[in-house]
């Protein structure tokens, strides 16, 4: 479980994230939703340990909330998601297999449970330099689950990809909800909301706006659809079509 | 610590596969023996005072190969990191942002102790060709030089190159804040080499400066002050790597 309270965080003078709180529960896919610049990413690297937040608290599972024990806890796949074009696939996912501390009898065994839940099997040793957008997004989730992480946070991971990977990174992440895991993901495209998230969190300007289920969401707002919704919880005018 | 080898082990991995990284490495260690072997064919080759040039220009140019023969790998592996956008992803795992920097700084010291080696190897033959007798009577000199001055060296250049470095965005931003570090030794060297009279013993526990004056003292091997100069160049390494470590930490490291 992810529990975050009244999270603040200032780049200089701009704040970007201001009293967040909300709560993702294991075993569910929980949305941010938010337009551009509404705080989602800096929401995630925080709680990844990336950043520090000015006040508030963060708690990713049980145990110790440093930083760094968050990080052991956290599968992360964000806005920056590049690889090592000159390692193979295998390397790629090893490398950080080895940094979250898996033993190398342990390793190969989950590098290669990770390649083939993700079918990456046919071009496991290659090296990365030349391969499609969604193979390479395969590879990073690989890289992110690689420790079985019980937690699993996505910054809009379905930018850029064809429909085919949009369907098989669904599958992945519906298969870890199903196993348990908390995951966390933020999008700005209502489709892949509806589609994929148990609940929802809207963010606006650095704020909650609302949370709940999409069915709630809409209740609150007295609105028919998500879109609806939306557009009222941030302020904008909702053009009748 | 253990982390730090991992990333280590990586970037060294990483960058043997990058024949462009590499060759330069290599040009660059290969750059001083080949303009003085042009130099001693020519037809005003050096006599046995002009000799001592050849050496301190030899010198010279093992300075820079110790302190910049890994230059390029010190770029990708952070600037590179950072312009490519794969930068944040190491940093999301549970590892102390020092261990990222050590372990970088392991993998660039070790290629630049390769690029040391080369250029040693170079210098040897040079002499060993143009100047048999400077090569016999300074041996000893030389090997006390290579081991206790340019090694540590070469940790200490991969440090500062890797403090820069990692303080730019982008492999361009880079390679100019670094081509400007590179003449820090090339001048002082050169400096050393036209203006002995200045290496009182006051420099001499200064980093670069002090590696210039241990191949000037002569005709025995300055055993001890390499040590001392050894001591210091390595403690000195730790100051860059710290900052590299606090720079990492910073927020702005995650912007692009």
């Amino acid at each position: 479980m992810i529990d975050v309270r009244q999270l603040r965080k200032r780049f200089g003078s701009v704040t970007a994230v201001s009293d967040v709180s909300f709560t993702a529960p294991n075993g569910r896919i929980t949305g941010i939703l938010g337009e551009n610049g509404a705080g989602k990413t800096t929401t995630l690297a925080l709680i990844c340990g990336l950043l520090r937040p000015d006040g508030g608290s963060i708690q990713v599972g049980p145990g110790d909330h440093t930083p760094l024990a968050r990080r052991r806890r956290v599968g992360a796949l964000l806005d920056h998601k590049e690889l090592y074009d000159r390692l193979t696939v295998r390397e790629n996912i090893a490398y950080f297999g080895r940094l979250h501390g898996i033993s190398p009898p342990d390793l190969h065994t989950r590098v290669q449970g990770v390649v083939s839940q993700l079918g990456l099997d046919r071009i496991a040793d290659r090296r990365l330099a030349g391969f499609s957008q969604g193979e390479r997004m395969k590879v990073a989730l690989g890289r992110a689950i690689v420790h079985a992480p019980g937690h699993l946070l996505l910054d809009e991971p379905t930018n850029g990809l064809d429909i085919p990977s949009v369907h098989g990174l669904r599958g992945v992440l519906r298969r870890m909800r199903d196993q348990g895991a908390c995951i966390l993901f933020s999008s700005h495209v209502l489709d892949e909301v509806r589609a994929l998230c148990d609940n929802v969190v809207v963010m606006s300007h650095g704020r909650v706006v609302a949370r709940g289920s999409a069915a709630e969401i809409c209740r609150q707002t007295e609105c028919p659809t998500l879109e609806g919704a939306f557009l009222a919880l941030t302020g904008r005018e909702v053009i009748p079509s | 610590m253990s982390l730090a080898f991992v990333v280590a082990r990586k970037e060294i991995r990483d960058h043997a596969r990058d024949p462009r990284s590499l060759w330069s490495s290599a040009m660059m260690a290969l750059m001083g023996p080949a303009v003085v072997l042009l130099v001693s064919l020519s037809d005003r080759a050096p006599g046995q005072n002009g000799a001592r040039v050849l050496l301190g220009t030899l010198s010279v140019f093992a300075l820079v190969s110790a302190f910049a023969g890994a230059i390029d790998i010190a770029m990708d592996s952070t600037a590179g990191e950072r312009e490519r956008r794969s930068l944040l992803p190491l940093l999301l795992n549970p590892i102390p942002r020092s261990d990222v920097i050590v372990g970088k700084w392991i993998a660039v010291t070790a290629y630049a102790l390769g690029a040391l080696a080369l250029n040693s190897l170079g210098v040897v033959a040079v002499l060993a060709w143009a100047a048999p007798l400077l090569l016999a009577s300074r041996a000893q000199l030389i090997v006390v030089w290579v081991v206790l001055g340019l090694v540590p060296l070469a940790a200490l250049g991969a440090a500062v190159n890797l403090f820069v470095a990692v303080l730019c965005r982008t492999t361009k931003e880079a390679h100019t804040a670094l081509r400007f570090l590179v003449f820090l030794p090339m001048l002082v060297g050169m400096f050393l080499v036209f203006f002995p009279s200045w290496t009182g013993r006051a420099w001499f526990l200064l980093p670069i400066v002090g590696q210039q004056t241990l191949i000037a003292l002569e005709p025995s091997a300055p055993v001890v002050q390499g040590a001392i100069l050894a001591i210091v160049t390595l403690v000195s390494s730790v100051l860059p790597l710290v900052a590299a470590s606090r720079v990492l930490n910073r927020d702005d490291i995650l912007s692009a």
